[in-house]
């Protein structure tokens, strides 16, 4: 699906939690997610945690689709 | 440790009034089995058992989960911290009835691990159990919290399954075994390979553990394995019970309890061992799905092997999907580490066969062998007699089969003829060992 | 008796060399030229017509050639459909690719071609079409028909496909379960075992899966966020609760778009995820740690990029395979585009 879409001229950032299986897909923006069932918010925390974290990776999120890159990159988050 | 395996080959099942074991025909009185079984869990609200042969034109379905009835000479507890209380596994004698297995069948309800069982016609080469007796126990029950869940524990039914594989055995306690199988494990440090000049190999193993929520995953010693860490067990507690099979994963990527019992790679390392390899055991991991999960798994997989001296080691995965991620790091992080590795698993191709085979992929694993495509289709006639439920397969979400498909209509169709996925085979990819399918090139 | 009718080129049609390339296609009946060794060689099967085109007809007008071919078959009973042997001609190869795959495409019936390795149709069309290995010239016609019609027999009598090795052609990334004979020898077990045993004695040794090259896209360049209309398309199977286009919670072959127009965020109890592949409980309790509306408008807001696309696009990605992935995503790729979306973020899970 990364493919296809980024083959169509769309810049895609592909956020999710299995790296390497993102890689293996031929993502070339990735941006970490904390899991698979609750990619952006773990339940366990509160809600402004959760909202702190979701709003900070979806920014990295933002800033990689205005970054240039030269081959497969993941972001950096923080949180 | 040592595990010595009495075999006693079953002829025949056959329910009657008292129970016995006679000339190879084990008897069971029927009535006070579902007694007993009901005695111990208020959650059961029937339950029966019938008999299914190889050959009989039958389709059993939803298929739950299947084990070996066995008894345990010393009187220890045939599956511990799930049968009874958490006691030593591994080492001692067991008496297994072979040729048969309990077979746990919902009797109207499936859920997303559960499979299909055909005891004869072109079914019947899907799957192991068609070579079985399937000494089927159907069963309802008052779970009411998972009714209509996707995902369901069945606790009630799968250790209905486990206490009556043991209450099974105990009928055949007097009987004489016909042959013998002795796994002995000699301890690690005690049998360097300077003394004969063979390579270590280990099994890693990594069972389904990928709900969050308890109760759904495999249990060793009855401890849920989405709590656990790599552990470095021998395989002999892996043959005597310390492991049983969980509720989750697609049915035909499952290893069953009976496959655990039975696990035909650890069966095989042991032919090897002492003769072209040294069999130093098995590092037990499992398959979380967080990423750090899957990272710090394959770390502590990692260190163990390399601190057993392990030269060589064979990997082998319960699933696909989200699971290959596991199962393919943890062939690149031994390959890194100096560790050659086999792969065993199956692959998801897709219906045409042109999907990447494994979710991710590494030109590391140059050895790896394929025990089926979850998602070829199986088109298959009615059987004569259906034991459970057929409609579960359309209506309760379990995997490889559909309520609802433009083109292909629904999975148990009226007249009672199936079409499904591989997916939907009871443990039919046997990643276990026991599959004869392999993959080809188109 | 089955039907079978073939392709071949002006040159083999029999017309001519190079000076008849620009030759249109027409199609006679019975045999011409190397599909009377085709004919001869089929059991219980005849070629029943030929097709001829020029080679520079075909690739300087395929769609034309290809449409007026697609014309004379239309009409036509045919069980099977054999262009070339191509050899190592280039055009001839490329145009032989052309007319299976729009055959196959168009009714459906078995195509098959042969040719080099070093023809340029070969790796434009094995992955669509069943081409033989064949040799660099028309001196190995006999055996490179030879070849293709033992399968074709094979085909047409509904014998069993032994795989691209065993029957010669060009491998294809199709790849399906095989059932050997039921014994120990052949048990997952024991053939992990062996070839662990060859691995450590340094002796060859099959993989039954050799890993593929990476094929990567080219990469997007960067977007100024001041342009960006961004789209949100998820896999996590994220769907309104009543879930509308039944999309099913694994080996999803549907998808759905859905507006989030007006909302700021994606409440629970309106929005739940059908996903089998995971615990859903945290998605349900609140989606929008599935699909971050709420983050991405609160950046909306703050003016940190252009729009937000009025849509969001699910569908589930477990058990999916990777050619419905493709096809949903193309499927949504007009919608997209005819908002302006230049910029996706594509959530998995």
């Amino acid at each position: 699906m990364v493919k296809a879409l980024e083959r169509a001229g769309f810049n895609v950032v592909h956020m999710c939690n299995l790296i390497p299986v993102s890689m293996t897909v031929g993502a070339n923006r990735i941006v970490p997610t904390i899991s698979i069932p609750y990619p952006l918010g773990d339940p366990n925390t509160p809600k402004e945690e959760q909202w702190k974290l979701r709003y900070h990776r979806v920014g990295v999120a933002l800033d990689a689709i205005a970054t240039d890159v030269t081959e497969q990159t993941v972001f950096k988050v923080r949180i | 440790m040592k595990l010595k395996i009495g075999n006693i080959p079953v002829k025949d099942v056959v329910l009657g009034s008292q129970d016995g074991f006679e000339n190879g025909v084990l008897t069971i009185n029927k009535q006070a089995a579902i007694d007993y079984l009901m005695e111990l869990d208020d959650h059961i609200t029937s339950l029966d058992i019938v008999i299914a042969h190889p050959g009989d034109d039958t389709r059993i379905v939803p298929v739950i989960e299947t084990i070996e009835p066995r008894y345990r000479v010393d009187g220890r507890t045939l599956f511990p911290g799930v049968t009874d209380e958490v006691v030593p596994a591994g080492d001692g004698e067991l008496k297994a009835l072979k040729g048969c297995c309990v077979t746990v069948v919902g009797g109207t309800w499936g859920s997303f691990g559960d499979g299909v069982i055909d005891m004869g016609g072109e079914g019947a080469k899907h799957t192991y159990w068609s070579k079985l007796i399937n000494i089927c126990l159907v069963g309802e029950t008052d779970e009411e919290f998972e009714r209509y869940e996707q995902q369901k524990c069945n606790h009630a039914l799968r250790w209905a399954g486990h206490r009556l594989a043991e209450y099974l055995g105990k009928i055949a306690k007097g009987v004489a075994a016909e042959s013998f199988e002795e796994f002995e494990f000699e301890p690690v440090a005690d049998r360097a390979k300077k003394n004969n000049g063979l390579p270590n190999v280990a099994l890693v193993m990594q069972p389904q553990s990928q709900m969050e929520a308890l109760g759904y995953n495999d249990l060793w010693y009855g401890w849920d394995m989405n709590k656990y860490l790599p552990t470095f067990v021998s395989p002999t507690e892996v043959l005597d019970g310390a492991m049983i099979s969980g509720s989750f994963m697609p049915a035909s990527s499952k290893w069953s309890t009976y496959e655990m019992q039975n696990f035909p790679t650890i069966k095989e390392l042991f032919e090897e061992d002492g003769k072209s390899l040294n069999f130093v055991g098995v590092i037990m991991s499992m398959l979380n799905v967080a990423l750090d999960q899957k990272e710090r798994a394959a770390i502590m997989v990692r260190s163990m092997a390399l601190n057993l001296g392990v030269d060589y080691a064979i990997v082998t995965e319960e699933g696909y999907g989200n699971p290959d991620a596991d199962y393919v790091r943890c062939q690149v992080i031994l390959e890194d580490a100096g560790i050659p590795v086999v792969g065993i698993s199956n692959e998801c191709t897709g219906r045409d066969g042109f999907s990447q085979p494994l979710v991710t992929l590494d030109s590391k694993m140059n050895a790896l062998v394929s025990s089926g495509n979850v998602s070829e289709l199986s088109d298959l006639p009615a059987c004569a007699t259906v034991i459970g439920c057929l409609e579960a397969m359309n209506r309760d979400g379990m995997s490889g089969s559909w309520g609802y498909d433009e083109i292909l209509g629904k999975s148990a169709r009226d007249d009672g003829s199936i079409i499904m996925e591989d997916n939907n085979w009871f443990c039919g990819d046997h990643i276990s060992g026991f599959s004869v399918k392999t993959m080809r090139e188109f | 008796m089955k039907k079978v009718i073939c392709y071949v080129n002006q040159f083999f049609g029999g017309i001519g060399g190079e000076d008849k390339a620009d030759q249109e296609p027409y199609i006679v009946e019975g045999v011409v030229g190397p599909t009377m060794a085709i004919n001869a060689a089929l059991k219980d099967a005849e070629v029943t017509h030929t097709v001829v085109c020029g080679d520079n007809f075909m690739g300087s007008n395929t769609e034309e050639a290809l449409s007026r071919i697609m014309g004379f078959l239309e009409d036509k009973e045919m069980d099977l459909f054999i262009a070339g042997p191509a050899f190592q001609a280039g055009r001839y190869g490329v145009a032989c690719g052309n007319v299976c795959k729009a055959v196959k495409e168009k009714f459906g019936v078995p195509v098959l071609t042969s040719m080099n390795g070093e023809n340029p149709g070969a790796d434009m069309f094995k992955k669509d079409v069943i081409i033989f290995k064949g040799g660099t010239g028309a001196v190995k016609m006999r055996q490179d028909v030879k070849v293709l019609t033992k399968f074709a027999n094979k085909l047409l009598a509904g014998e069993p496909n032994l795989g691209c090795e065993a029957e010669g052609y060009f491998e294809r990334g199709c790849r399906h379960e095989v059932f050997l004979e039921d014994i120990r020898e052949n048990t997952a077990a024991y053939r992990g075992v062996q070839m662990l045993k060859k691995k450590m004695a340094g002796e060859p040794y099959q993989t039954e899966l050799i890993i593929p090259e990476k094929d990567l896209v080219p990469i997007a360049p960067a977007i100024d966020l001041k342009d960006a209309v961004i789209a949100l398309v998820t896999t996590s199977g994220c769907v309104p609760v009543e879930n509308p286009d039944r999309i099913q919670s694994a080996s999803a072959t549907r998808w759905g778009r859905y507006s989030i127009k007006d909302m700021d965020r994606l409440e629970a109890g309106v929005f739940k995820t059908i996903h089998a592949g995971y615990d859903p409980a945290a998605g349900n309790a609140d989606p929008n740690v599935l699909v971050p509306l709420d983050a991405v408008r609160a950046y909306e807001k703050e003016g940190k990029f252009k729009r937000l696309h009025d849509y969001f696009y699910t569908t589930v990605g477990t058990g999916t395979t990777e050619a419905e992935a493709t096809r949903m995503a193309e499927e949504m790729i007009p919608y997209l585009q005819e908002d302006g979306v230049n910029a996706i973020i594509l959530g998995s899970t």
